[in-house]
């Protein structure tokens, strides 16, 4: 089982995690440049190996890959992988894949209403509300991951002095919408779920959308995202504006 | 389309639409579900496919959606002649009161009541018929795939929750049922059930994760040494298990050091069977409805074909750990599949 853990060029280790999955994992560290590569790479394989690959998913510094099994053994695939990742790597292809450092916006009510989160998160962080708003609201995220729910895109990295921990107890229910924080990060829960998140504030806007059958996420892994304080007014105005 | 269907009369356990899941739809976050047992699921649909002498290169009956019944206790009507095949945990079922067999293929006549009871082994049960089934008429699959996921059914994107009332519509294209119904004949001999599910304890074979080869050899062999019993707050989504109270007062100490724990905390992608290991030592085995990313250290991924014996498993029983390398284990997923 020695090649279970074959080092690669030092950036990615190479591991078979199941029947028909690979995992590539790189340094455990929130990094742009790191998940760049990460994206990069997942583009490449996906293009390159097309077929063969069922699909893949990207985490902060994981890359997933499931393989059609029956086509391919877990030998041969690691091995087209190594050479793209080799030859993309030596000549530097990978910057060529890198997407365009565009940025969504996404308009947040900032519960100034006390429903949520936001007083205890200035309280734990030692600061006001609106110095909570502030530093929330100034950064430019990245998104790093979907999953834990349809939609659901994680955000880094929070300005250091809103790190907080999970809630010890997770809600049952968060509203749809809910703009959250835990840790480095920070997101949106598309639909009512459980979660166990502070919720700071809530956004109108949809986080996906669907059409002739495909499921669109507003957010996708490897975009910049900013978020801005809105009114509750302007909250409600945009919340049935985008209903009609 | 066809109009027929037929109806649930009665329900007090679980049950769902499955196929062999949504595969390529985890990097949007949607879980892959799917059916638990696959190897009952393929059964049945394989049952179908034989008994309509479906020749069928791309082997598409394979994944035709069937209902998965969940501990038993439901029961349908027809409203239109059809064949079905039924297999998995034995609900002892009946046709208008008339024990059937399970493993087979019957004939349901229009206002037919097919009924099962709880099991007394194993959990899931499947019911096929020839192109699948959905839960309104003219569905389509919802990217690729009809299977129903408990997390995600308030999305909408996968019809409604079966309960009592609601129509499972025969997906069969004219051919199906335009001619009349072929009677059922004897059924041919299917590769022994009862060969390939274990009895109330079950060895896992698991293909051990990097962070597990470097963990302290005397502190693998512990792991694989443990006897774990299956929790009650076991389900679709994951396996649950605990050691047996005289075993968590031998073994005081950890088997995960803190040292290798603490490289584990970004969340990740994760995969169906890998062993996540909280802080509490329990391990949760992932199941068909897990979710996509996960937080917890990895020991290892369970092989699928032994994921399939163990959703048949209740809480209560047992299970333990060996190690197989994935050449041997991806080999059986192979050959496995090859049988249908």
């Amino acid at each position: 089982m020695a090649d279970k853990l074959a080092h690669f060029q030092a950036s990615f280790c190479l591991d078979i995690v199941a029947e028909n999955a690979l995992l590539l994992s790189w340094r455990s560290e929130i990094s742009t440049a790191q998940h760049n590569e990460i994206i990069a790479l997942q583009t490449v394989i996906e293009q390159q190996l097309g077929e063969l690959i069922i699909e893949t998913i990207a985490s902060y510094h994981c890359l997933m890959v499931y393989f059609n099994h029956q086509v391919i053994t877990s030998a041969d695939i690691i091995e087209q992988i190594k050479q793209l990742a080799q030859y993309h790597q030596q000549n530097n292809k990978l910057t060529d894949y890198i997407p365009a450092a565009d940025c969504i916006e996404i308009p947040v009510y900032y519960d100034t209403e006390q429903k949520w989160d936001l007083a205890e998160v200035a309280h734990q962080c030692n600061m006001s509300n609106d110095e909570v708003i502030k530093q929330h609201s100034s950064t430019i995220y990245r998104g790093f991951a979907l999953g834990f729910t349809p939609g659901f895109c994680y955000l880094a990295s929070l300005p250091n002095i809103l790190h907080l921990p999970r809630k010890s107890s997770p809600r049952t229910q968060v509203p749809k919408g809910a703009v959250a924080i835990a840790e480095q990060q920070t997101a949106v829960y598309p639909n009512q779920s459980p979660g166990g998140w502070h919720i700071i504030g809530q956004t109108p806007l949809p986080m996906y959308s669907t059409k002739n059958g495909q499921f669109n996420a507003k957010i996708n892994v490897g975009q910049n995202v900013k978020f801005y304080a809105i009114s509750k007014a302007e909250f409600i105005v945009m919340q049935q504006g985008l209903s009609v | 389309m066809s109009q027929h269907y037929i109806e649930i009369i009665n329900i007090n356990g679980q049950a769902s639409i499955q196929d062999l899941g949504r595969l390529n739809a985890q990097h949007l976050g949607f879980t892959a579900s799917g059916a638990a047992d696959e190897f009952a699921f393929l059964t049945a649909n394989q049952l179908i496919a034989d008994h309509h002498n479906i020749t069928d290169p791309d082997k598409r009956q394979r994944n035709c959606a069937a209902i998965e019944i969940t501990l038993g206790q439901i029961s349908f009507r027809a409203n239109a002649a059809c064949i079905i095949a039924i297999t998995g945990a034995d609900c002892d079922a009946k046709i208008n009161n008339i024990t059937i067999k399970n493993w087979q293929c019957h004939q349901l006549q229009t206002n037919d009541i097919i009924a099962f009871a709880m099991p007394i082994n194993g959990l899931h049960s499947y019911l096929a018929v020839m192109a699948g089934v959905t839960c309104q008429v003219e569905q389509k699959p919802w990217l690729g795939s009809f299977a129903q996921t408990r997390n995600e059914m308030a999305l909408g994107f996968t019809g409604a929750p079966l309960i009592a009332g609601s129509k499972l519509y025969f997906s069969s294209p004219a051919s199906g049922l335009k001619n009349p119904v072929v009677p059922v004949k004897a059924n041919k001999p299917i590769s022994s059930p009862k060969r390939f599910y274990a009895q109330h304890k079950l060895t896992l074979r698991v293909m051990p994760s990097a962070l597990f080869l470097q963990m302290p050899i005397e502190l693998q062999q512990r792991f694989l040494a443990h006897e774990y019993i299956i929790s009650a707050d076991s389900n679709r989504m994951g396996y649950r298990l605990h050691l047996k109270a005289e075993q968590t007062r031998l073994f005081d100490q950890r088997i995960l050091a803190e040292s290798l724990r603490s490289r584990c905390l970004l969340s990740m992608p994760v995969t169906y069977g890998m062993i996540q290991f909280p802080a509490n030592e329990q391990p949760i085995i992932l199941m068909k409805e897990r979710q996509t990313m996960g937080g917890y250290p990895v020991l290892g991924t369970v092989m699928q074909t032994d994921l399939f014996r163990l959703s048949q498993m209740r809480p209560g029983e047992k299970v333990n750990f060996t190690l197989i390398n994935h050449q041997q284990a991806q080999q059986q997923l192979r050959a496995f599949y090859q049988r249908f």
